[in-house]
């Protein structure tokens, strides 16, 4: 569905991600895991086309997208729920949510029933549209960035460490909607750096480091892996939490 | 002054500050979505009311000339902000403001050649018979300028607030790059509130033109004005600038009643420089620039 061929990108003369691939089928969530800096939120701005290509190709379905501007790449239902979510904070929530139907505003399903099952999947939002979304909690905003998202009618969802300051347990919740939106068919591909939570919901994980891919296997694969253990689980991995924070920076 | 003369006085503060208030909204709405301050916006009013005098003597309706007048300086802003301003966009937002200002000439020079220094009248949209209001009286224009006024508010704050596309650029103004998440185009955006706030300005031009005729070298003043008033509503406040509009526009006619008519246009910065010592934010207070 989704191919990434040998794709770079810099910010001015450094370039970050140094040729990667990556192809996502049709159904599959897909986890992108890595510590701070090696390039995850890149490899996602630059599917958006947030931020351009140096070299290789991006496609959906056999269409180029690196060429097309964000708002193209948007119509084609690739949605982005960012990272640190980036809300319209004095925008309400129904506002914010609204905004997120805008590149499908005259398409698809009527926009009362999509907003209908947004807030079926987080009832808080419903009792909180009034409000404005710069004063929800930090897992309300997570919520309401996921629900934006979906306003969309997205084929797939690119989510950037939707876990990022949050309690575990509503991660946990968080995880649990992400799941059953999967299995509605959603395609989704999910940049953590939780990696025991991000394998634990994806089919297939890759291991990202100074933005080159380094690993690439199926969850469970990767959930065994001693390497990934040891610098990704690192404290939780008992004798070799010292590996941890080499890698882990 | 007796409480006639007050009246008075009232009533023609709240006419000079219908278009003190549609210029201070330019002011606002530019700046919320691009954070110029866009200085042509008073040239851009006395475009509109050159532009509406000169179809006039062409012989058209009123109702032809207002919309010729509001289409065509729509056009006029647009073309600028291609022109001048987005050439600019990684020069930095100072550099923008920059080029507004050397913009603002070059519509003032234009105007001069193309009609002359003398300033000219549009005919009264209805008439010229005083109308008396208590015992004060005030020519129907007036009225048409307040009205007019209250109706272009009114359906700004309708446009923003409630249809999806005035979502779409408050939501662009809080943070550009979600907004293009959405699918919204920054580009057009900005367009757009150039274009609207260029119309809105023709329409204060072609209102005020039967009062207070129209020359080419009027722009620079309304632009200031307005500029006072969007600050003194706390600049990026449509509200604020709204009010500011009519509070400056009475106090200086209260003003001209009570010190002197040559310190009409004194009064107006004397607030605004009150108000940047005193209460930077404006005086509708909290709601400084903040973006993310
Ligand atoms: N706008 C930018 N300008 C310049 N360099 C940038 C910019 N954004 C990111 N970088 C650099 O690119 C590299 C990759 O950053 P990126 O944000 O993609 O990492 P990340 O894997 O998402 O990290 P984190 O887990 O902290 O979110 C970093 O070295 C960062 O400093
Ligand atoms: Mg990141």
């Amino acid at each position: 569905m989704l191919e990434l061929r040998d794709i770079r990108a810099a910010y001015g003369k450094i370039e970050v991600l140094h040729g990667l691939d990556l192809t996502v089928a049709a159904g599959e969530i897909i986890t992108v895991i890595g510590a701070n800096g090696a390039g995850k939120s890149t490899l996602l701005k630059a599917i958006s086309g947030l931020v351009k290509l140096s070299g290789g190709s991006i496609a959906l379905d056999g269409e180029r997208l690196d060429t097309l501007s964000v708002e193209q790449v948007v119509s084609r239902r690739l949605i982005q729920v960012p990272e640190g979510r980036q809300l319209f904070g004095p925008l309400t929530v129904a506002e914010n949510l609204a905004l997120g139907s805008y590149s499908r505003r005259r398409k698809g399903t009527p926009v009362t029933e999509r907003l209908k099952k947004v807030f079926a999947l987080f009832p808080r939002l419903e009792e909180r549209k009034g409000q404005q979304a710069g004063t929800l909690s930090g897992g309300e905003q997570q919520m309401l960035a996921i629900g934006r998202a979906l306003m969309a009618e997205p084929r797939i969802l690119l989510l950037d460490e939707p876990s990022m300051g949050l309690a575990p347990i509503i991660v946990r919740d968080i995880f649990a909607t992400l799941r059953t939106l999967n299995q509605e068919g959603l395609t989704m591909v999910l940049v953590e750096q939780d990696a025991r939570i991000a394998l634990s919901l994806a089919h297939r994980g890759l291991v990202m480091e100074r933005g080159r891919i380094v690993l690439a296997d199926t969850s469970q694969g990767l959930l065994a892996n001693p390497e990934v253990q040891a610098i990704y689980f690192g404290q939780r991995a008992g004798g070799r939490a010292g590996a941890g924070s080499g890698g882990g920076r | 002054m007796t409480f006639d003369q007050f009246l008075q006085y009232i009533l023609s503060g709240i006419t000079s500050g219908s278009v003190y208030a549609l210029t201070a909204v330019g002011f606002t709405l530019v700046f919320s979505a691009t954070q110029i301050i866009n200085f042509a916006q008073g040239q851009m009013v006395m475009l509109g009311g050159m532009m509406g005098i000169t179809l006039h003597e062409a012989g058209l309706p009123l109702w032809a000339c207002f919309i010729g007048a509001v289409a065509v300086v729509a056009i006029v802003s647009v073309g600028m902000e291609e022109i001048a301003i987005r050439p600019l966009l990684r020069k930095g937002v100072l550099t923008q403001i920059i080029a507004t200002v050397g913009a603002s000439f070059i519509f003032e020079t234009a105007a001069m050649l193309i009609w002359g220094r003398d300033a000219k009248p549009l005919p009264p949209f209805t008439g010229e018979t005083p109308i008396a209001i208590g015992r004060a009286t005030v020519v129907p224009q007036t009225l048409w300028v307040v009205g007019l006024s209250i109706v272009v508010v009114v359906a700004l704050t309708i446009f923003y607030r409630k249809s999806l596309y005035g979502t779409a650029i408050r939501g662009c103004a809080v943070n550009p790059e979600a907004a293009r998440l959405q699918g919204i185009s920054y580009r057009r955006v900005v367009v757009f509130t150039f274009a609207l706030t260029g119309a809105v300005a023709a329409a204060a031009g072609v209102m005020i033109a039967p009062i207070s005729f129209m020359g080419y070298a009027n722009g620079t003043m309304l632009g200031l004005k307005g500029f006072a008033a969007a600050t003194l509503g706390g600049l990026g406040n449509p509200v604020g600038a709204v009010l500011g509009g009519f509070l400056l526009g009475i106090v200086e006619a209260l003003g001209v009643g009570v010190v002197s008519a040559g310190y009409k246009d004194a009064i107006a910065f004397v607030i605004l420089l009150l108000v940047l010592f005193l209460r930077p934010a404006g005086l509708m207070g909290a709601k400084v620039v903040n973006r993310q």
